[in-house]
């Protein structure tokens, strides 16, 4: 469980974030959405405790980012927006690597790394340095690497980004097991039928607000337009002019 | 807590023995380059010394038939006359010969006379590998001149003493030991040169690099503490400042036998005792320039940035050093306050013979550690800052 409440942040004179509140719960994949620069990448930033919140709060698991950001990190798994595997360690030692510094040890730690390799069909390529891998083993060895303290929250900050149609596709059905485990799902991105395809729950968000939210159907309705895209779309702009 | 820190420090360590360039710098660019640049180097020097020494000088004489007796006085010190070129002049600026006599016509009456002989000598004073012959060449000419006049005096019945109203006397008070500075004078520079290759790599790309790749996000969503990750970054940045140190050392003591110092009267002795105090002295620096250029490479926004900054951060440590072949003093307390100066000092002393001084290295040992331990906080809190992400 995730819940982001009243999110600001400034980088100088711009304000990536102006005021966002949203849960993603637990069993359920909640996206967010919305174009480039709208503040999607800050957001989730801030969930996964690299960036400090210039105001609000963020609690993982009710643990507050600010007050416990060690146990908020244990709590979550991140996919950040690269993948940012060590080239010339395999994948194996790459997953490894992330579960020793998240406390694994020994026997708990082999048997997870196995369990993770076996889970996303990484064993053809576990052994082979990083540095030749394709964008879709690059994003399930940063997958299984950001599973690999068996957290209950995901935050995944585009991770369909670059990647071919089996490879979206094995990664859906992947997202979806997660949910079905019980895991939060949160994830941005900022194609539509991405979002459309896979979540519970949507948040669309536009120059740093929250301009409409609730299921597909529930923001078809808000905006009147049957077409998600034209839902978006509209959404999107309903928020420029009430800025201008 | 611990185990997390050698966690990273067992990462950074294997992930970067993968490096070629890494691995090439460290044990073979940054420990060997100074020794074997130094050993070829003073074989060429003392070589070409000892053989001026021995070769008899080629002296070529214009109208050598004018002055016999200054001939046979060349002859019997070890000098070859030869035929001179037809332009004197044009020969030696040319560089065809490095210095030629010439024997004016009136030479033979003024010397009959008792006057002063007239002689040339062509050269050319700004070419340096002239300089040996036309020296021995005026030499010998002095030595001549000095005993003609002696004979002279005796013959007009004046002791010829009353020519040398100072008696000179040199004491050199140098040991072959001492001496062996004048060659090892680069040494100490080639040593902290050494341990700072050692750590260049590797402070880029566990600080720069990793921020590039876009590891470092991910790195610090983990729950390993900042303070952690910076110790075990540090300490695997200090290693191998410490094996490029260490087997620069090692390499002297291998390459020392090759230079025949002997032949010109110096002792060199960089024994193993020498060399392992030499490490030891020298080790805390290793710390102070890993965390100098871990902090220096934080604040650049990729591998190339970086790799620009500390190509001149490099030099900064080796500028007193090389104070100190340009302008040497002799040691004091306030040296041992600078890292790298005073390791500069201290391996200098080592190099001589001379005992160290503990207070001295005491202090050295704290100021450079206590330096190393203000710039691992620095990078600490530059871990704990949001902008690390760039």
């Amino acid at each position: 469980m995730i819940e982001v409440t009243d999110l600001r942040k400034d980088f100088g004179a711009v304000q990536a974030v102006r005021g966002v509140t949203f849960s993603a719960p637990d069993g359920r994949i909640t996206g967010l959405l919305g174009p480039n620069g709208a503040g999607k990448s800050t957001t989730l930033r801030i969930v996964s405790t690299v960036l400090k919140p210039g105001a609000g709060a963020v609690r993982v698991d009710g643990v507050d980012v600010l007050a416990d950001p060690g146990a908020a990190r244990l709590a979550l798994g991140v996919l950040p927006h690269q993948s940012g595997l060590y080239p010339r360690l395999t994948a194996r030692e790459n997953i490894r690597y992330f579960g020793e510094l998240n406390g694994l040890t020994g026997a708990a730690l082999a048997r997870r790394v196995d369990e993770l390799v076996e889970m996303l069909e990484i064993g053809e390529f576990a052994d082979r340095p990083a540095k030749g891998f394709s964008q879709g083993q690059k994003i399930k060895v940063a997958l299984a690497r950001a599973l690999v303290h068996s957290p209950r929250n995901l935050v995944l900050d585009e991770p369909t980004n670059g990647l071919d149609v089996m490879a979206t596709r094995a990664l859906r059905a992947l997202i979806r097991k997660l949910k079905d485990a019980g895991h939060c799902v949160l994830f941005s991105s900022h194609v539509m039928q991405e979002v459309a395809a896979l979540c519970d729950s949507i948040v669309i968000i536009a120059e740093g607000r929250i301009v409409a939210r609730g299921t597909v159907d529930e923001i078809r309705r808000q905006t009147g337009e049957q077409d998600l895209e034209e839902a978006f779309v509209k959404a999107v702009l309903s928020n420029q002019e009430a800025a201008a | 807590m611990m185990r997390k820190f050698f966690t990273v420090f067992r990462k950074e360590a294997i992930d970067n023995l993968r490096d070629r360039r890494t691995l090439f710098t460290v044990l073979f660019f940054g420990p060997l380059f100074g020794p074997l640049f130094y050993t070829m180097m003073m074989n060429t020097v003392i070589n070409r010394q000892i053989a001026d020494l021995d070769q008899p000088l080629k002296l070529a004489v214009v109208h050598a038939e004018r002055a016999p007796g200054l001939m046979d006085f060349f002859r019997q010190h070890n000098v070859v006359i030869e035929a001179a070129p037809a332009d004197p002049q044009d020969a030696v600026r040319t560089g065809r010969r490095d210095v030629v006599l010439s024997v004016p016509a009136d030479y033979a009456a003024a010397f009959g006379d008792g006057r002063p002989a007239p002689l040339q000598l062509v050269m050319d004073k700004s070419r340096e590998k002239a300089q040996k012959d036309v020296e021995r060449a005026r030499d010998l000419l002095d030595n001549y001149s000095r005993s003609i006049a002696t004979l002279r005096l005796l013959a007009r019945g004046v002791d010829p003493r009353a020519g040398e109203p100072l008696a000179i006397e040199e004491a050199d008070v140098s040991t072959p030991q001492s001496r062996a500075v004048l060659l090892l004078g680069m040494m100490p520079y080639f040593f902290l040169f050494a341990a700072i290759l050692g750590a260049f790599y590797l402070a880029i790309d566990t600080t720069a690099g990793e921020r590039e790749r876009g590891s470092l996000e991910p790195l610090l969503t983990t729950a390993a503490p900042r303070g952690t990750l910076v110790a075990g970054k540090l300490a695997a940045v200090t290693l191998f400042s410490a094996v490029s140190l260490g087997l620069d050392v090692a390499a002297l003591v291998w390459c020392q036998r090759f230079i025949p110092a002997a032949k010109v009267g110096i002792a060199l002795d960089f024994s193993a005792a020498t060399a392992l105090a030499t490490f030891l002295v020298c080790a805390p620096f290793c710390l102070f320039i890993a965390a100098l250029l871990s902090v220096v490479a934080s604040f650049t926004k990729s591998y190339k940035e970086a790799q620009t900054w500390l190509s001149f951060i490099m030099i900064l440590p080796l500028v007193p050093v090389l104070g100190m072949i340009l302008y040497p003093v002799e040691p004091a307390w306030w040296m041992m306050l600078f890292p790298s100066l005073s390791q500069d000092v201290l391996v200098t002393s080592l190099i001589k013979g001379e005992p160290l001084k503990g207070s001295f290295v005491a202090l050295s040992v704290l100021s450079t550690l206590a330096a190393g331990a203000v710039l691992s906080f620095v990078a600490d809190w530059l871990y704990r800052r949001e902008q690390i992400l760039g």
